[in-house]
């Protein structure tokens, strides 16, 4: 069984044959193969989607968007055949960044990492901590992103093989299988480490600030490649990619141009650099995922410092939100807003939002600099802010899992349950963005624009916090019952993606008419803009909770059968 | 439980039309079908008010599936669910109202500290702030979980989570308990005082459902049996009309149709 299994596995996954003989070699100690592991995934996903008709339709959508994604990029990677070597060095260096950061922050801030398979699951199996760890990575190349990144960069093989000859496109052919198993390795540690990190009270602020950092650094990769797209001057960015050419990030994507010019020792230790890289993540990785296995929410909450207590019914409500009534609505509106800082699931789509909420308006600004010079993309940016703030919403109902039945058995009234959670989001986002836009503003010499912005970033967060209410009701789908807050369900991300976006270009359509007058209103009367966004997105919010109030009260059974993890 | 003012003060039920000759829960033509797979075939199932009533069946027979529809949280494909005369499913305010709930292998809000997560109960069943208080700290106290103080019920153990569960269930002072499971998991010197309080419910008018696979907790605490297997009720009634003289578990097993083992099968342990 084993033996045909590895040759099954080797059909199914390019990139993983390294893996795969060196299992191989190992069969004989009598562990399972890799391809136990890669069966299972598929089986996994195969049996996620059966008899799911929306699930079987965001997947098919996924995989076009992926096979689309991958075959232009090959054609733009390709294509650098024709530009002279210096260009198409740039590009490969920028690409070999773009891919490896992306592939460590993206799941973190959007996605979320495929959870299938859980470390934990295979704790009580007598599994080295070696075979566990190939079978995982193995099953990790399982999936529509592997394959288009994959696809995407033979893109780079084939330029190279065009250019330079067959000596450079099989050492473009290694760097890139190697950034691929990189990208693979990066974001299983990077993801499993964070998630034992926020599991835990005592570094949550620190992980906050170093997401915050490695976010921000898309901010001056940005930067590098509007210029060179604008600017056409490849001198500062040619300097840059040396520098980057010897990080892991994108060298093994120029170890090929070193072969087309006649030093492949260079070449070889680019990819020992890549190599080493990978090595130290796979150390890393399976250090946090042996305490991912063992402990699993265990160090949250013991010893806290007993608060002076002061009966049930005040513990509820945190400090400063101890002025809000002792009603249903309130009871929800201090639950909610104790969750958002102590589910470490709601902790991590937070600060995700908060960071990408201060580098979004900054990227828009670096973006459009030197070209419009008015506060046109400013006041958009910080639209699109507010509406990221909103969307942590359309799955409110998947953070309760099962816990909601609480409310069902207790009849609380729809319109109070959505408005009581609405209250409390707003009460978290607010102040933060607030803050985060004015600095923004001023940073960006725009400090008389505040008024309109905070106008615009008002209308965006009330229309997208009411129109993920009412989506919550309808399209609430149930995340996995696991400590890590980035896992999600088989086949989810994709679902997951595709809703936020639907729910963000519902909400972009929304707020357009206030943002049109924001940006045509002249100046003297812009004031305005500020009790009108407020106005409008009170509204919003309002009307979220009303029309999806009513939805709450027909559906909740329902609800309650959406958000249960199939078991 | 006999204490002092405000807390016996607040009676939920005192708005409430009970019509005294209904039963506490009735159950009519209950079915729950998921996809092609039956759960539940038919359940016709009366509680007399002032009832302490087992519902026994094996793991799968369909006790959580229905238990879960008699309170109104999984929409049946058929039948209806009265608590007290009150309709679950059309007029579920009343009815959940007079029902307290105990439900099994569900999360509770268990970020929150016991106390908070009564707190929270309470508001959301509308009482008032300080008959909560009150209660609570009562609760906590005889369930003997005041010394958890600041932990998180995540951080409970399972036993301790299904005592929070409990004291969730009985705050607002419910005239019909539904309890799924709530001795399981738990240690035997908490079964016992569970058994206690719900015992002390039972004299004071209150009825009480709840499922098991246990006999012995079963025969030495129920007045009423119903068995159920494969989703259909194979005995109800008195205890001692569905023992008829005989073992409870001896019942059991010839009703669920449970296999002997020969001794000829898994000969290698």
């Amino acid at each position: 069984m084993a033996v045909s299994g590895a040759a099954g596995h080797r059909a199914t996954v390019a990139g993983g044959t390294a893996a795969g003989r060196g299992d191989a070699a190992r069969r004989g100690t009598g562990g399972p193969g890799v391809a136990v592991f890669v069966r299972l995934k598929l089986r996994l996903l195969r049996n996620a989607l059966r008899g799911q008709r929306w699930r079987v339709v965001a997947f098919a959508i996924g995989l076009v968007f992926g096979a689309a994604v991958a075959v232009l990029a090959f054609l733009g990677l390709a294509a650098t055949a024709m530009i002279t070597p210096d260009a198409a060095l740039v590009v490969a260096a920028l690409t070999g960044a773009a891919v490896v950061l992306g592939w460590l922050l993206v799941p973190l801030l959007f996605f979320g990492v495929d959870d299938t398979l859980d470390p934990a699951r295979f704790a009580l199996l007598p599994l080295r901590r070696r075979t566990l760890a190939v079978g995982m990575l193995a099953a990790a190349f399982v999936g529509v992103p592997p394959l288009a990144t994959l696809v995407a960069s033979l893109g780079l093989v084939f330029a190279a093989g065009a250019r330079d000859g067959a000596a450079a496109a099989v050492t473009a052919l290694v760097g890139v299988v190697l950034t691929l198993l990189l990208c693979i390795v990066g974001s299983r540690a990077v993801s499993s480490a964070f998630a034992s990190m926020l599991r835990s009270r005592r570094v949550r602020d620190l992980a906050a600030i170093v997401l915050a950092v490695l976010a921000s650094s898309f901010g001056p990769l940005q930067l590098l490649v509007t210029s060179t797209a604008t600017g056409g001057d490849l001198g500062p960015v040619a300097h840059a990619t040396r520098v980057l050419g010897w990080t892991p990030l994108s060298a093994g994507y120029v170890a090929s141009f070193d072969v087309a010019a006649g030093r492949p020792l260079l070449a070889v230790l680019r990819l020992v650099v890549v190599v080493a890289a990978i090595g130290l993540l796979l150390w890393w990785w399976s250090v946090t995922m042996e305490s991912a296995m063992v402990g699993t929410a265990s160090s949250s909450g013991r010893n806290r410092p007993a608060e002076a207590t002061g009966g049930a019914v005040l513990s509820l409500y945190p400090r400063p939100l101890r002025w809000a009534p002792r009603t249903r609505f309130g009871a929800i509106y201090a639950r909610e807003a104790r969750y958002w800082w102590r589910d470490p699931r709601r902790r991590a789509g937070l600060v995700s939002i908060t960071v990408s909420g201060a580098v979004l308006p900054v990227a828009f600004q670096v973006a459009g600099a030197g070209r419009h010079g008015h506060h046109v993309p400013l006041a958009i940016a910080v639209t699109m802010t507010g509406i990221v703030g909103g969307l942590v919403l359309t799955n409110q109902f998947g953070f309760d899992g099962t816990a909601y039945s609480a409310q069902l058995l207790t009849g609380v009234p729809g319109r109070t349950e959505l408005a009581g959670r609405a209250a409390a989001l707003l009460t978290a986002m607010v102040p933060v963005l607030t803050v985060v836009t004015t600095v923004v503003a001023v940073v960006a010499g725009a400090a008389g624009q505040v008024p309109v912005l905070l106008g615009c970033i008002a209308a965006g967060l009330g229309c997208s916090t009411g129109l993920s209410s009412v989506i919550s009701v309808y399209a609430a789908y149930p995340l996995p019952d696991t400590a890590n807050p980035f896992a999600m369900n088989t086949g989810g991300g994709g679902a997951r993606g595709l809703l936020a976006f639907v729910a963000m270009l519902g909400a972009l359509a929304l707020v357009a008419p206030l943002t049109a007058v924001a940006v045509l209103l002249p100046g003297t009367l812009s004031w305005l803009v500020l009790p009108v966004g407020v106005g409008y997105g009170v509204g919003a919010v309002a009307l979220g909770a009303y029309i999806g109030g009513d939805a709450v009260d027909r559906r909740g059974p329902d609800l309650l059968v959406a958000v249960t993890p199939r078991r | 439980m006999g204490s002092p003012d405000p807390a016996s003060r607040w009676l939920p039920g005192g708005t409430v039309d009970v019509v005294l000759d209904q039963p506490a829960l009735s159950l009519r033509g209950l079915v729950k079908q998921f996809g092609t797979k039956v759960a539940v075939a038919g359940v016709d199932l009366d509680v007399p008010v002032g009832s302490f009533y087992g519902l026994l069946g094996p793991n799968g027979a369909g006790k959580t599936t229905c238990l879960s529809m008699a309170v109104g949280v999984l929409r049946p494909t058929a039948g209806t669910a009265r608590v007290l005369g009150h309709d679950v499913w059309s007029d579920p305010v009343t009815a959940k109202r007079l029902l307290g709930v105990l439900p099994d292998g569900v999360r509770l809000f268990d970020r929150l500290t016991g106390a908070e997560l009564l707190g929270y109960t309470g508001l959301l069943r509308g009482m008032d702030p300080a008959v909560i208080d009150a209660r609570s700290r009562e609760l906590l106290d005889v369930l003997g979980l005041a010394d958890a103080g600041q932990t998180l019920v995540v951080d409970y153990s399972a036993g301790m989570k299904k005592k929070i569960g409990l004291a969730c269930a009985l705050l607002h002072g419910p005239r019909v308990v539904v309890l799924d499971e709530p001795f399981e998991a738990v240690d035997p010197v908490s079964a016992a005082l569970i058994r206690d309080i719900l015992q002390r419910y039972v004299h004071g008018g209150g009825t009480v459902i709840f499922s098991s696979h246990v006999m012995e907790v079963v025969e030495k605490l129920c007045t009423h049996v119903a068995i159920l297997a494969d989703g259909r009720l194979r005995a109800v009634g008195h205890l001692d009309e569905v023992r008829a003289g005989r073992d409870l578990e001896d019942v059991f097993v010839e009703l669920v149709g449970g296999r002997i083992a020969t001794g000829q099968e898994l000969s290698w342990l």
